[in-house]
């Protein structure tokens, strides 16, 4: 068959098609070696520092973030650049950039485990840590939960902040039926009476991150937790627990609507917005909004601390940290910018407006910028209840550290499936919290042998 | 001159043949890119799934020491592993089901002549061509639980009362449908697609035949067409289950799961475990799971299209 076979007469023939590709792929493949003297020189010239974090809820505080950094690079004969991703996505893109081993130079973690889990991958910032307290004052128990490995006195990242959990009730109606949801269980009996009036509370049932927040205070208000302090035995299965889980129940049945089973993080916020909620727990994002969108409406929300169990008072807040990974360029600068934003936390607080509550004790003096004083809201004290923050705030893994098998019981949404699994009948509350025992059992013991 | 130069012409070919003009060495440079990015983007994944199994690696702890079977072991004995694996069985073959029937349905009308078909058959593709993040919000909007259109529609024509309107991603069975619902929206192009190939190629005088003899629309259909199109069908089946089976964007994207893991499947809880929670060995662990099933069903649907096609 070949050898009857006619060479081709057109201007393309194979022979010819193959000798252009190579020279074209020899010209590409060498290019590089060719040029990199040169690439490298220039490379070493311009000094970078790029920073990866989420999208701000506030997104003021982006724009702040951005031209600071910006002027900061400028003074240092830096590049820097910063990039914005959502906050959920802030997991796979850190376990993607120490695959590949590059990426940013400072990775904004949002939530609690990113620096435990990603210990051996980042820098030790224990130093930087202490010179902030130092400065600034002592770092507050949530930065000590989610940095610092008590084990390998390793500080893996900088506590930059954390977002509270208040209360947001309408004061309009709670006054009507002549309450203030104070307790737990001012939110069981008040939700009830404002549910029949057609305003239910609500607090999610879904798989987001609030939910996982909100239960866990509830659980700590009536003394449980899913683990002691040593941070390795679950103790979830306890009577304290079953106590909470029959209390959502009740919550469930007699003071919210089924729609809280499907609601994601800003599903409370709208139903706030609608004015059909009575309460939410949530942090003041969801006011901030309505002020923009409802200012009639966003008058009639007030905010109070998280509600307090037999036990104690605390929420979980979400808390944020910045690490510099060990594959970083400019692990120098790195340090160098966060060092200057601790410094300048007060400009960064404000830009947040009183979003983003300090992790060291004397970084924002009291009384807090807008938060004492706020002029966008009526009264202009209305949050200054947010000051008080620190002492009713703990975060994953309460009692103990937070880390990656804390963390992996929040990903999987152990706790709100049990809360879930008992709200609907699914299974009866003693149902319910041994199999949420199980489950996280099988998580702490594969992470105790890591 | 000129028969000298004509006999001297096909010496030079011959003693200068160009590598490239040789069959043997041509066929497997073409199909070489071809293996090669099986072995690098499928083999090698593979075979590092494997590894990470039997493994103790974690992000916290990237370390390959050894440990058998044990994180299949603790991946079973988890309660929502096993339902989870449940649910990427009820998914797949849910989502294959109403993506088919819609895909057919879709073919048939396509068929058709009428006014604007070929913008029809344009717009018909755009589900699938359409970013999957982009599509399933538009999606979560349309379940939201206040502002649902669906449950608006529903309320308007009097067909469910407000009080009581479902929570399409609330609800554990509803929650299902939903995801399925989606994903099956997005594969009935490639459906609509596959149908319409295997329509144009039934012939026509078949057809005519059977209609003369009697048959009618139903009797054409399965006795007749059906049978014919049967091969493009099973590869759409292979195609549709293998991209099902191993998806995690739609229900990551509507449900993370939820509610109580009633939507949770194989790809997102891999994901979950062994990326959000860096995890990896029970991670790749999980993933293997997806293994055996989608070797069994593409063996089985192999048979059966080579039996067809004997």
């Amino acid at each position: 068959m070949r050898s009857g076979r006619k060479l081709s007469t057109s201007a393309v023939t194979r022979r010819g098609f193959f000798k252009q590709v190579g020279a074209a792929a020899a010209a590409a493949g060498l290019a590089p070696a060719v040029s990199s003297p040169f690439v490298s020189t220039a490379l070493a010239q311009a000094k970078t520092l790029k920073i990866l974090q989420w999208s701000h809820f506030v997104p003021q505080y982006d724009k702040w973030f951005d031209g600071f950094a910006t002027e900061w690079g400028k003074k240092n004969g830096v590049t820097v650049t910063v990039d914005h991703i959502p906050h959920l996505e802030l997991p796979a893109r850190a376990a993607a950039e120490v695959s590949a081993g590059a990426g940013h130079d400072i990775f904004a973690y949002g939530g609690s485990g990113g620096p435990h889990l990603y210990e051996k991958h980042a820098v030790d910032l224990s130093s930087l840590v202490g010179e902030v307290e130092k400065k600034h004052g002592k770092v507050h128990q949530i930065g000590r939960q989610i940095a610092y490995n008590e084990g390998t006195k390793v500080w893996s990242a900088l506590p930059a902040y954390y977002i509270r959990f208040p209360g947001l009730y309408r004061k309009d109606l709670w006054d009507e039926i002549g309450m203030k949801p104070d307790t737990w269980e001012d939110i069981r009996v008040g939700g009830a009476k404002l549910k029949a009036k057609g305003t239910p509370i609500g607090i999610g049932l879904g798989h987001s991150v609030d939910p996982n927040l909100s239960y866990r205070s509830m659980l700590w208000s009536y003394g449980a937790s899913e683990c002691d302090d040593t941070g390795k035995r679950v103790t979830l299965n306890s009577k304290e627990t079953l106590e909470v889980v029959k209390l959502v129940r009740a919550l469930y049945k007699d003071a919210m609507e089924p729609e809280v089973l499907s609601w994601d993080d800003a599903s409370n916020n709208r139903y706030l917005a609608s004015g059909r909620g009575s309460w939410i727990h949530n942090p003041i994002s969801a006011y901030r909004s309505i002020q923009k969108s409802n200012p009639e409406l966003a008058d009639k929300i007030y905010i109070w601390k998280t509600p307090a169990g037999p036990v104690r008072r605390l929420a979980a807040g979400a808390p944020n940290s910045y690490a510099v990974w060990r594959f970083a360029r400019n692990k120098d600068a790195a340090i160098e910018f966060l060092r200057y934003w601790t410094d300048n936390y007060l400009a960064a607080f404000e830009a947040s407006t009183g979003y983003n509550h300090p992790l060291f004790e004397d970084m924002v003096p009291k009384p807090m910028p807008i938060l004492s004083n706020d002029p966008t809201s009526h009264p202009a004290d209305k949050l200054q209840v947010l000051e008080t923050a620190n002492e009713w705030h703990a975060t994953y893994g309460y009692p103990g550290p937070a880390g990656p098998a804390s963390d992996e019981v929040a990903e999987s949404f152990v706790i709100v499936d049990m809360m879930a699994k008992a709200a609907t009948d699914k299974a009866t509350p003693e149902e319910a919290v041994a199999w949420a025992q199980k489950e996280i059992e099988l998580i702490y013991r594969k992470w105790s042998a890591a | 001159m000129s028969v000298i130069a004509q006999a001297a012409a096909p010496r030079r070919l011959a003693r200068s043949r160009f590598t490239f003009d040789r069959l043997e060495v041509l066929g497997p440079l073409f199909i070489m890119p071809a293996i090669l990015y099986v072995i690098v983007l499928v083999g090698l994944p593979f075979l590092l799934a494997l590894y990470y199994s039997v493994s103790a690696y974690s992000i916290f702890n990237p370390s390959y020491t050894f440990v058998g079977l044990k994180n299949f072991r603790e991946v079973i004995d988890s309660e929502i592993f096993r339902r989870t694996l449940a649910n990427t069985l009820i998914f797949t073959i849910s989502a294959q089901i109403i993506g088919l029937l819609l895909g057919k349905i879709g073919a048939m009308l396509l068929m058709q002549e009428f006014p604007g078909r070929r913008l029809a058959r344009a717009l018909i593709v755009l589900p699938w061509a359409v970013p999957v993040s982009l599509a399933t919000l538009a999606w979560v909007w349309m379940f939201d639980s206040l502002y649902s259109v669906i449950n608006w529609t529903l309320v308007a024509a009097g067909l469910i009362d407000a009080a009581h309107r479902p929570q399409w991603l609330g609800q554990e069975d509803l929650a299902m449908i939903a995801v399925a619902v989606v994903h099956a929206w997005r594969l009935f192009p490639f459906g609509v697609v596959i149908f319409l190939a295997g329509f144009t190629s039934v012939p026509q005088d078949v057809l005519d035949a059977a209609t003369i003899d009697g048959a009618g629309f139903w009797r054409r259909n399965y006795q007749i067409i059906l049978p014919i199109i049967a091969p493009i069908i099973m590869i759409a089946v292979i195609f549709g289950t293998v991209f099902t089976f191993t998806d995690l964007s739609v229900v990551y994207l509507l449900t993370k799961g939820g509610p109580i893991n009633s939507t949770q499947v194989l790809g997102s809880l891999a994901f979950q475990v062994g990326i959000l929670s860096g995890d990896v060995a029970h991670g790749a662990a999980i993933c293997l799971f997806l293994f055996p099933f989608l070797l069994v069903a593409v063996i089985l649907l192999l048979r059966s299209l080579r039996r067809r096609e004997i």
